[in-house]
C-alpha cells in the first residue's frame, strides 16, 4: 500500500507538472500564433509598440494620424473615409461658393477672410492634386495587404483593464491561431457593428477576463476612464459603451481587454484631435492663432454636418472623483441614449490611432504568382508563415521604416520633416519572440528541468518501494516454488505484480494530479487565461506530426489530433515496472529454494 | 510408493571444503505408511526432505516417487511432481500473509492444475476444525490455527506423500499432540503416506515406525562416531 502511495505521489507530480508545463507552453503559443505579422505605430522602442498592442501593456505609445490606416485600405473604403474629411468638404464647399458667385454674378464679399478661404481652398484643391488625392485608387500599401486593423488605446475600464478601439474586423479577420485558422469566439452576444441603430457607435465587447472580474453582462453600460486611472488627470468619459458581446477566454492579453467600437472611440471627449492642432496642406506648421486664416470657415464649413464630439455636449471635465459626483449614473444614460442617436463620424483630420495591425497578402494576390511562392517553399502552413515573416510582410516594414509610407500617402497633415519620422513597422513574432527568448525561455527551461527532475526522483523512489516490496516477499516465493510453482510462475508473478503496483499507483497519482490541476485552475486562468479542467490533458505532439507524410490517409480534421503526452504514462509506467520488477524477479527465478525455505 | 536409492549430496562450506551431508544407501516408505524420523539437529533431515521433494538435486542416486523416478527430470519437471504428488509442512507454517486461510489453500492447487476446487479447500479447512475461519488472514489466526491451515494447503492437491518438517517445533506439548493427531488422521483419510521429521520424544511416540536417521544416512552415522576437529 505505501508502494501504491509513493508511486501515486509520484504520478501526481509528473502529471501536474506535465500540464502546467502544458499551460505554460500553450500561453506561449497563444501569444505568438500571430494572425497578424505587421504592427504599424509611432515611431519609437520597438518593444515598447509591440507591448501595447499584443499585450496591451506599458505605457501607451503616441499616436499616427488615421490617414495611415487609410494606406492599408481598399478604394471603396479610403474613397468614403476621404469623404468624410474637412479638407474634402471644404473643397465642395468652395466649389458650392464659386458656382453661387459666377451664378449672381458678383465678386465674392466680406474680402479677406473669405478671399483668403477661397485662395486656401484652391491652394487645397491644388495641394490633393499635386499629391493625388484621387478618390478612385486604393491605399498605396493595400496591395500588399490582406487585412488591417486600426487600434487605438488610452483609456481603462475597472481601473486596470485597459480599453481598445477598434474595428468589427478585429472579430471577424484577426485569427488567433494560424494554425488551426482559430478566430475570435463568443461566449455570449456578438461582435459590435459599426453602427447600431439602437446603440449608434457606441457598442462593446469585453474579454473574458473582463467580463468575469467586473461581473458585467450583455445589454451593460460600461463608462472608459480617460487616461491613466493612477494619474491626476484622469477621468471618467461621459459617454457610455453598451456591451454587445462577451469573448470566449482566448489565453491571449484579448481576455483582459475590453473591446469598444473605433467610431464610438473617436467620438468621446479628448479623443478627437483638436483642430488648431492640424496643419494647413503644404504648410510648413500648425495654423496659429493669430493668422489670419484661422478665421477661416474651413473649420465651420458651410453646408457641412459639422461633427459633435459627444463629450463636449455636456462640457463636464473633472477629474475622476468629481466626476462621479458632477454626473450621476442617470445623467451619463441619458447622455449614452442620446448620443447613439449621434450619426455624425469625426472627420479624419481630427482621428488617430495608435496601431495598425496588418496581415499581409499570403500569395493569393496577382503580384505573386506559383513560382514566387514555389522559391519560398511547397506550401503548407510552415511555409505560409515563412512567407508571412520573409515576403509582403517584409515589403511593408521596410516601406514603412524607410518612409516611403509617408512620401506615398494621398496628403499628410503634418509637415514634411515630421511626418518622415511619425511611422514605424515591426514584426510581432519577432519581438515576441525575442521577449520570450530573453525572459520567459529560461523559465521554461527551468520549469522543463524541474519536470524531467521530479519525473526521474518519482522513478527512483517507485523503484526502491517496488524493489522492498519484493525483497519482502522472496520468502513467500519460496514458499511458493515449494508448493510447486515453477521458476517463470514466480518470475512472472514478480512482474505482474510490479506492473500492477505502478498501474494502480499511476491511476491513483492521474487522478490526484488533475485534481491538483483543479484546484489551481482558477489562478491559472487568472493569470494565463487558459482554463483547466479535470480532464485537461497536457499537450503533445498532433497525429500529422507523429505519422509525418503517412498521415495523408487521415481525414483533415483527424490529422490535427493532439495525442496528450500523458498517454506515454501508460507504456511509461509498465517499463518502469518491468525495470524495477526484472531484477527481484530474477532474483526469484534464480533462488534457492532450499536456502529461502531455511532462512 | 517411495525408494531412495545411493542418494549421497554434499555442500561446499565457505572456506571451500566438501561436506558431505546425505549417503542413503536405500531408504523406502510403502503407500499409505506413517514414519516418523528422528536425530539430532544438523544431521541432515530437512536436506533429506528437500531430495525427496525434488527442491535440490541430489549429487547421485536416485528417488522414486510413485512409480516415478523423480531424479530423471528436469527441474520445472520436478516442480510439477512436487505439485501434484506432494504436500508440504513447514516448520513455520509458510503461509501467504495476504491472502486468506481458503486462498492459501486453492494457491497449491493453482500450481499443481491450474484448476482451483474451491469446494475441496472448503471441505479440508472443515475437517481441520477452520469453517468459521476461512476468510481470516494469517496474522488475525492463533499459531495453531495457522499450522491447521498449512496441514489443509499440504493435503489440497491429494498428495501420495506428505512431508512435514518438524511441524511442532513451535507448539507446546499439548498443541503438538494435537496437530500430531490431525496430520496423522486426516493424511490417513486421504489415503496419503506420511514423512514427519522431528526430534521430539513425545510426537515420534506416537508413530508405529520410527526411523533414525544416524541409521539410514551413513554420514551422519560417521559423523556421529567421528568427533568433529571442533569438538
Amino acid at each position: 500500500m505505501l508502494t501504491i502511495c509513493s508511486m501515486a505521489l509520484g504520478v501526481m507530480l509528473v502529471v501536474a507538472v506535465l500540464t502546467i508545463y502544458g499551460v505554460v507552453e500553450r500561453s506561449f503559443r497563444a501569444n505568438t500564433s500571430f494572425g497578424y505579422d505587421v504592427i504599424v505605430g509611432a515611431r519609437g522602442g520597438n518593444a515598447q509598440l509591440m507591448l501595447n498592442t499584443v499585450f496591451y501593456l506599458s505605457k501607451p505609445v503616441e499616436n499616427i494620424p488615421y490617414e495611415y490606416y487609410l494606406a492599408f485600405c481598399n478604394q471603396e473604403t479610403r474613397a468614403r473615409e476621404l469623404k468624410n474629411s474637412l479638407a474634402y468638404n471644404s473643397h465642395v464647399t468652395r466649389q458650392q461658393l464659386q458656382i453661387s458667385a459666377n451664378q449672381m454674378g458678383v465678386m465674392v464679399p466680406f474680402g479677406g477672410a473669405l478671399s483668403l478661404f477661397t485662395d486656401l481652398a484652391a491652394d487645397t484643391v491644388e495641394s490633393m492634386e499635386a499629391r493625388d488625392m484621387t478618390l478612385d485608387r486604393e491605399g498605396n500599401m493595400y496591395t500588399y495587404t490582406d487585412v488591417a486593423v486600426p487600434l487605438a488605446l488610452g483609456d481603462y475600464f475597472n481601473e486596470k483593464f485597459r480599453v481598445v478601439g477598434t474595428t468589427p474586423e478585429f472579430f471577424s479577420e484577426i485569427v488567433l491561431d494560424i494554425d488551426t485558422n482559430k478566430k475570435f469566439e463568443f461566449e455570449e452576444g456578438r461582435a459590435f457593428e459599426e453602427f447600431n441603430s439602437q446603440h449608434g457607435f457606441f457598442e462593446c465587447v469585453l474579454g473574458a477576463t473582463v467580463a468575469r472580474e467586473s461581473g458585467n453582462r450583455v445589454g451593460d453600460v460600461i463608462y472608459p476612464i480617460h487616461g491613466d486611472p493612477a494619474s491626476q488627470s484622469a477621468h471618467i468619459h461621459e459617454q457610455g459603451f453598451t456591451i454587445v458581446g462577451i469573448l470566449k477566454p482566448t489565453g491571449t492579453a484579448n481576455d483582459r481587454v475590453a473591446f469598444t467600437n473605433l467610431e464610438g472611440h473617436f467620438l468621446m471627449e479628448d479623443h478627437a484631435k483638436p483642430i488648431d492642432e492640424i496643419p494647413i496642406f503644404g504648410q510648413s506648421g500648425p495654423i496659429q492663432p493669430a493668422d489670419p486664416r484661422v478665421q477661416l470657415p474651413l473649420i465651420t464649413p458651410i453646408n457641412f454636418e459639422q461633427p459633435i464630439p459627444v463629450g463636449q455636449t455636456t462640457g463636464v471635465e473633472s477629474g475622476l472623483g468629481q466626476s462621479e459626483a458632477v454626473t450621476p449614473q442617470e445623467v451619463r444614460r441619458e447622455t449614452a441614449v442620446s448620443s447613439a442617436l449621434v450619426r455624425t463620424r469625426l472627420p479624419i483630420e481630427q482621428r488617430e490611432v495608435t496601431a495598425i495591425l496588418v496581415r499581409s497578402f499570403t500569395g493569393q494576390n496577382e503580384l505573386v504568382d506559383d513560382d514566387d511562392l514555389d522559391l519560398l517553399g511547397e506550401g503548407g502552413d510552415d511555409d505560409r508563415i515563412l512567407f508571412m515573416d520573409l515576403g509582403m510582410g517584409q515589403a511593408i516594414g521596410s516601406m514603412v521604416n524607410d518612409g516611403q509610407l509617408e512620401s506615398s500617402l494621398a496628403w499628410s497633415f503634418y509637415r514634411p520633416d515630421r511626418a518622415q519620422r511619425a511611422a514605424q513597422a515591426i514584426s510581432p513574432v519577432y519581438e515576441v519572440t525575442s521577449l520570450f527568448e530573453n525572459i520567459i525561455s529560461p523559465i521554461r527551461w527551468l520549469l522543463l528541468l524541474l519536470t524531467v527532475m521530479i519525473c526521474v526522483v518519482s522513478g527512483i523512489s517507485i523503484l526502491v518501494g517496488i524493489y522492498n516490496s519484493m525483497t519482502q516477499r522472496r520468502n513467500e516465493l519460496a514458499v511458493m516454488r515449494a508448493l510447486g510453482a515453477g521458476r517463470t510462475t514466480v518470475m512472472s508473478i514478480m512482474l505482474m505484480e510490479s506492473v500492477m503496483l505502478s498501474l494502480s499507483g499511476g491511476i491513483l497519482g492521474w487522478i490526484a494530479g488533475h485534481g491538483l490541476n483543479v484546484l489551481v485552475s482558477p489562478f491559472i486562468e487568472g493569470s494565463t487565461g487558459v482554463t483547466m479542467g479535470f480532464f485537461h490533458f497536457a499537450p503533445g505532439p498532433s497525429l500529422s506530426a507523429i505519422f509525418g507524410s503517412a498521415s495523408s490517409f487521415l481525414p483533415v480534421g483527424v490529422q490535427s489530433w493532439e495525442l496528450s503526452i500523458e498517454l506515454l504514462l501508460i507504456p511509461g509506467l509498465i517499463l518502469l515496472a518491468v525495470l524495477v520488477g526484472i531484477y527481484p524477479a530474477i532474483t526469484a527465478y534464480r533462488a534457492d529454494v532450499a536456502n529461502s525455505l531455511t532462512k | 510408493m517411495l525408494l531412495l536409492e545411493k542418494i549421497k549430496k554434499s555442500y561446499r562450506q565457505p572456506n571451500g571444503e566438501l561436506v558431505e551431508i546425505l549417503d542413503v544407501p536405500q531408504y523406502e516408505i510403502t503407500r499409505g505408511e506413517h514414519v516418523a524420523l528422528v536425530g539430532p539437529s544438523g544431521c541432515g533431515k530437512t536436506t533429506l526432505l528437500h531430495v525427496i521433494a525434488g527442491i535440490v538435486r541430489p549429487d547421485s542416486g536416485r528417488v522414486h516417487l510413485d512409480g516415478v523416478e523423480v531424479t530423471r527430470f528436469s527441474e520445472s519437471g520436478r516442480d510439477r511432481i512436487r505439485a501434484t504428488k506432494l504436500g508440504y509442512i513447514f516448520q513455520t507454517f509458510n503461509l501467504l500473509p495476504a491472502f486468506s486461510a481458503l486462498e492459501n489453500v486453492m494457491l497449491g492447487m493453482t500450481f499443481a492444475s491450474k484448476k482451483r476446487d474451491r469446494q475441496r479447500a472448503q471441505q479440508l479447512l472443515e475437517r481441520v476444525g477452520l469453517a468459521h475461519r476461512i476468510h481470516n488472514k494469517p496474522r488475525a489466526m492463533s499459531v495453531g490455527e495457522q499450522q491447521r491451515v498449512a496441514v489443509a494447503r499440504a493435503l489440497a492437491n491429494r498428495p501420495v506423500l506428505l512431508l512435514a518438517d518438524e511441524p511442532t517445533a513451535n507448539v507446546d506439548l499439548r498443541n503438538q499432540q494435537q496437530i500430531v493427531k490431525l496430520i496423522r488422521d486426516t493424511a490417513q483419510e486421504e489415503g496419503t503416506a506420511l514423512l514427519m521429521v522431528t526430534h521430539s520424544v513425545e510426537v515420534s511416540s506416537e508413530f508405529d515406525r520410527v526411523d533414525q536417521l544416524e541409521e539410514i544416512n551413513m554420514s551422519a552415522k560417521l559423523a556421529k562416531t567421528q568427533p568433529s576437529v571442533s569438538e
